[in-house]
C-alpha cells in the first residue's frame, strides 16, 4: 500500500478530534457566556 | 531502548493539579439547596456544549485507548477501525431510541425506573442488577488502567497509583454528582482530545516518519497489511456489531446522560459524540499499529503496555506529561460517570421505587444514600482492582449479557402488549442459552450446530432490524431484519458456530427476541404509554440550586 496513503490514513484521525474539540469549545463558550449574562451557573 | 518515566514528585504534581483543578471547579455547583433530582439528571436541561463533551469524555475510558491500541497491533491497519467506528456506533445508534424514551418520560432518573411503571419490580431489578454489574466492573477496570499507567511510569507502585485515583476521583464526584460529573468533563475532554491531536502525531514523527511504513511492512502478515481483513472482522469487528445496541441499553452512563441533556439537543449531542469517541479512539489504535510496523515488542508481553511503552520510548518528559494526563483524563471521567450512575441507580431503584412507599421517598435520604454508594463503590472496585483481575474481558461478558436485554427493553419502549411475563421469560432464557455457547459447555456440532447456525442468523436479522427500526421505523425495520438474515443464511449456515463469542450474543439476541415476541403476541395487555409520564415525575419538588 502506498505510503503516503498509509500516513495520510494515521494522520487524519488527529485532524478530526482537533475538529471535534473546536465545535465542542466554541459551544462550551457560548453556553458560559449566556450563562454569566443571565447571572446563573452552568449546571 | 530506553523506557523515560516521570518521577514520583513530578506524577505527584501533575495528579495534585488534574484532580485539584477537577474540585475547584465543582466547588461552582451550588450546594446550599441541594436536590436529589438535580443529583441524579442536572435538572434535563445540560446545554449541546457541556453535554457533547461529556458524552464524548464519559465513552472514552482507558480501556478503549488500550484496545484499539491492542486491536491495531493484533490486526493490523483495519484493526483500529473494527474497534472505534462500532464504539463510536453504540452512541449513534441509541440516539433514536433515546429521542422516544425522553418523550416517554421526560423526568425519568434511569432506564430501570421506566420498567418498574412499564412491567413491574422483576423487570426493573433485571436491568439494575446488570446496570450495577457493568458500571463497576467499568469503575474497576478504569482504577486500573490508572494504576497501571502510574506504575509503568513512575517509582509509585501499583497499589499506590490505584488508591491515588480511587480517591481523587471519589473526592470531585461525591460532592455533587452527575452535575460534578458533566462539569468537570469538559476539562478532561479537553486533556483527552487535545493530548490526540499532539501525541498521535508526535509519536509518528519521532519514530521515524513515513519511513515506518516501509522498512516495518515486513513485521505485519498479508492479513494484517489489508483493510478488508476477514480475521479482524469476525475476530473483532462482528462481535463488537452485535454489541453495539447491548452497551448503549445496558450502559447507564449513556442513558443518564440522555435525561441530562436539553430534548432538543439531544441529536447534536449524540452525533458529535459519536465522531468525538471514533476518531480519537481509532487514532490512539493508530499508534498499536505503529508498534507493530515497527516491530515493538509490549514489554511482560502485556498488549496493555503497548501506548505507555511507545509514549515512554519515543515522547520527551513534556509529552510524556501530555501523555499520562490523556490516561489519567479518560480513566476519570468514565469513573465519575460510574459512581454517577451507580448511585442513580441505588437512589431511583432500589430505595425510591422499592424500598420508600410511594411517593414519599425523602430526598435527603436519597442524598445519602447515593453518597454512601459511591463510598461503597470505590472501595469495593478498589478491592476487586489490587487483584488485578482481567475486567476487560468480564466486561465484554457483561456487554455480551446486556445482548439479552436489548430486544425486551426496547420493544417495551414501543410496544404495549410486551408483559413483565414476556421480558423477564425471554431475557433469562436467552441468558441459559447464552452462558453453555459463550462457556464451551455445550459442543457445538452435528444437529447442535446446524439450530445454533439458524439462531444465529435470526440473532443477525434482529440485530439489523432494530437498528434500522431505530432511524426508520418499524416497515423498515422488519423489512431489514429479513433481509439481513436471508443474506447471511446461505453464508452462516455450517459457519457461525465456529465463533462461539460471536454466536454466544447472536443467540442471546435471537431467543430473548422470538420469545419476547411470541409470548406478548400471546397475551392480551395493550399498556397505555402515558402512565410512564405520570409514574416516574421528581423524587424531590424543593428549589433546586442554582
Amino acid at each position: 500500500m502506498p505510503t503516503i496513503f498509509l500516513t495520510l490514513y494515521l494522520l487524519v484521525w488527529p485532524v478530526i478530534v482537533f475538529a471535534v474539540l473546536a465545535v465542542i469549545s466554541r459551544a462550551f463558550l457560548g453556553e458560559m457566556l449566556e450563562a454569566r449574562k443571565e447571572g446563573r451557573t452552568m449546571i | 531502548m530506553q523506557i523515560q518515566q516521570l518521577g514520583t514528585p513530578l506524577t505527584l504534581l501533575l495528579l495534585t493539579l488534574f484532580f485539584g483543578v477537577t474540585f475547584l471547579i465543582t466547588l461552582s455547583i451550588g450546594r446550599k439547596q441541594e436536590n436529589a433530582d438535580h443529583y441524579m439528571t442536572a435538572g434535563n436541561r445540560v446545554a449541546f456544549g457541556i453535554s457533547a463533551a461529556s458524552m464524548t469524555a464519559t465513552w472514552i475510558w482507558a480501556s478503549s485507548l488500550y484496545a484499539s491500541a491492542t486491536a491495531g497491533y493484533t490486526y493490523g491497519i483495519s484493526g483500529p477501525i473494527h474497534y472505534g467506528l462500532w464504539g463510536a456506533l453504540m452512541i449513534l445508534f441509541i440516539y433514536p431510541f433515546g429521542r422516544r424514551i425522553r418523550s416517554l418520560a421526560p423526568r425519568a432518573h434511569t432506564l430501570a425506573e421506566i420498567l418498574h411503571v412499564r412491567h413491574g419490580r422483576s423487570s426493573q431489578l433485571i436491568l439494575a442488577g446488570s446496570n450495577i454489574l457493568g458500571s463497576l466492573l467499568s469503575l474497576t477496570s478504569n482504577f486500573i488502567a490508572g494504576g497501571a499507567l502510574i506504575a509503568m511510569l513512575s517509582p509509585l507502585s501499583f497499589s499506590t497509583g490505584l488508591l491515588l485515583i480511587a480517591m481523587g476521583v471519589l473526592l470531585y464526584t461525591l460532592w455533587s454528582g452527575i452535575r460534578a460529573s458533566i462539569l468537570t468533563d469538559f476539562v478532561q475532554v479537553c486533556a483527552m482530545l487535545g493530548a490526540v491531536v499532539i501525541i498521535v502525531p508526535a509519536v509518528f514523527f519521532a519514530a521515524g516518519g513515513p519511513a515506518i511504513f516501509e522498512t516495518g511492512a515486513v513485521n505485519l502478515t498479508p492479513q494484517q497489511q489489508s483493510f478488508f481483513s476477514s480475521d479482524a472482522f469476525l475476530n473483532q469487528g462482528a462481535p463488537y456489531i452485535a454489541a453495539v445496541l447491548a452497551y448503549a441499553i445496558g450502559n447507564q452512563t449513556i442513558a443518564q446522560r440522555l435525561f441530562a441533556v436539553r430534548e432538543d439537543k439531544i441529536k447534536q449531542t449524540f452525533v458529535t459524540a459519536t465522531i468525538g469517541y471514533g476518531a480519537t479512539v481509532i487514532g490512539v489504535g493508530m499508534l498499536g499499529v505503529l508498534a507493530l510496523y515497527l516491530g515493538l515488542e509490549p514489554m511482560g508481553g502485556d498488549v496493555n503496555n503497548l501506548i505507555p511503552q511507545l509514549a515512554a520510548s519515543y515522547l520527551g518528559v513534556g509529552f510524556l506529561c501530555l501523555f499520562f494526563i490523556m490516561v489519567v483524563g479518560s480513566m476519570a471521567s468514565t469513573a465519575d460517570s460510574d459512581l454517577s450512575a451507580l448511585s442513580s441507580i441505588v437512589m431511583t431503584d432500589i430505595y425510591g421505587r422499592n424500598i420508600a412507599q410511594p411517593g414519599s421517598a425523602n430526598p435527603k435520604l436519597m442524598l445519602l444514600i447515593g453518597r454512601i454508594t459511591m463510598i461503597v463503590a470505590t472501595g469495593a472496585a478498589t478491592y476487586i482492582a489490587s487483584n488485578r483481575l482481567n475486567i476487560l474481558e468480564l466486561l465484554v461478558l457483561v456487554g455480551a449479557i446486556w445482548g439479552a436485554l436489548v430486544f425486551p427493553v426496547i420493544a417495551s419502549f414501543y410496544w404495549g402488549r410486551v408483559t413483565n411475563k414476556a421480558f423477564t421469560i425471554a431475557v433469562l432464557a436467552a441468558l441459559a442459552v447464552f452462558f453453555p455457547v459463550r462457556f464451551g459447555w455445550v459442543t457445538l456440532s452435528g444437529p447442535v450446530a446446524t439450530v445454533s447456525d439458524f439462531f444465529a442468523v435470526i440473532g443477525v436479522g434482529v440485530i439489523a432490524g432494530l437498528m434500522s427500526f431505530g432511524f426508520f421505523g418499524l416497515r423498515a425495520g422488519i423489512a431489514t431484519a429479513f433481509v439481513a438474515a436471508l443474506a447471511v443464511l446461505p453464508l452462516g449456515m455450517g459457519f457461525l458456530h465456529q465463533y462461539p463469542v460471536l454466536t454466544a450474543s447472536l443467540l442471546a439476541y435471537a431467543v430473548s427476541t422470538v420469545l419476547c415476541v411470541a409470548i406478548s403476541l400471546a397475551g392480551r395487555e395493550r399498556f397505555d404509554f402515558a402512565r410512564i409520564a405520570a409514574e416516574t415525575g421528581r423524587f424531590d419538588e424543593s428549589q433546586a440550586a442554582t
